[in-house]
């Protein structure tokens, strides 16, 4: 009898590869820049479909069912085959060493994710782009802006992290 | 239909991608940001040189696409509400251990934190939405 193996981890390269093809990639058939979190405003209008704000209200929102939305809803399946492919439990509320060292009640880890959740869709629209839009899509069109998003993510995000050693889980 | 289809099709790839590189791994953020593992900082960087030679092919063949049409590169504006946006964005990845792709990526392995992170993240676009309409230019 056969058992059945998880697969390993792709190796850093591989992911670099597949990723960075996706930018000129979606121009060549698609023309669209890679991007995520302008898809989150699809989801406020599915939240909030009576809003008057304005900015929901604009063109690229008229439809929520749009290349954005399938595109999100892409990821979640590619993502699911990768999950049961790799051999990751198919449903935890375990998030690595963060939930292993602090050991919150679950409602300290929802807020605590609802917090970061909200920094992250409030952050991605003021400066114009997330991980993939800016610091992919845009260094990779050598975008000025995207250099300065990025650097603000990288910074902000390592300061974060060391405050968490720090102050959450006591000591470095 | 079929571009929508074909943005499914990107999407599974990007996702399936993500999470087989770990990128939606808790653990791998948190260790880029304290500098023990380097993978998915070399992920970025590999990806932002390929996705770059890539953007020179379509330079070198007059921005065409495939039917023809032009391309039409998505400009990103240097705004002075860049870097502070920027920076409330990082706090949000170190918190989270997410960012707006991995989050998706989460909870299509079945990491159900991610759907709190995505919540969250929806209610952000939201504030920004509410702000957009007292300050027209952030």
């Amino acid at each position: 009898m056969t058992q059945w193996f998880p697969a390993e981890p792709w190796p850093w390269w591989m992911g670099g590869l597949v990723i960075g093809a996706l930018v000129p990639l979606l121009y060549y058939f698609l023309n669209t820049a890679l991007g995520v979190s302008t898809g989150f405003g699809n989801f406020a209008k599915l939240l909030f479909p009576k809003t008057k704000l304005s900015w929901l209200n604009s063109k690229s929102f008229s439809s929520i069912v749009n290349h954005r939305f399938y595109m999100m809803i892409g990821m979640l399946i590619g993502a699911f085959i990768a999950g049961r492919v790799m051999g990751l439990p198919v449903a935890t509320i375990e998030m690595g060493v963060f939930s292993e060292t602090l050991q919150w009640p679950i409602w300290g880890n929802v807020l605590w994710f609802l917090m970061g959740g909200f920094l992250l869709g409030l952050g991605a629209r003021i400066a114009g782009g997330c991980t993939s839009g800016h610091s992919i899509h845009g260094l990779a069109n050598f975008h000025l802006s995207s250099l300065v998003a990025t650097i603000c993510f990288l910074l902000f995000g390592a300061v974060t992290v060391f405050a968490i050693r720090v102050f959450l889980m006591g000591g470095v | 239909m079929r571009k929508n289809l074909s943005f499914l099709g990107f999407g599974m790839l990007f996702g399936y991608a993500l999470s087989r590189v770990r990128a939606s791994d808790y653990n791998y953020i948190y260790h880029m940001f304290t500098g023990t593992d380097l993978t998915l900082a070399l992920v970025m960087a590999s990806a932002i040189i390929v996705g770059a030679i890539g953007m020179r092919i379509l330079a070198m063949n007059q921005y065409k696409g495939f039917r023809g049409q032009i391309i039409e590169v998505n400009v990103k504006k240097l705004t002075k509400y860049t870097a502070v946006g920027g920076m409330i964005f990082g706090v949000g990845w170190g918190m989270s251990g997410a960012c707006p792709g991995t989050l998706l990526a989460q909870i299509g392995e079945g990491k159900m934190m991610g759907i709190v992170t995505l919540l969250g993240a929806v209610l952000g676009t939201y504030a920004y939405a509410l702000l957009k309409n007292r300050y027209e230019n952030i």
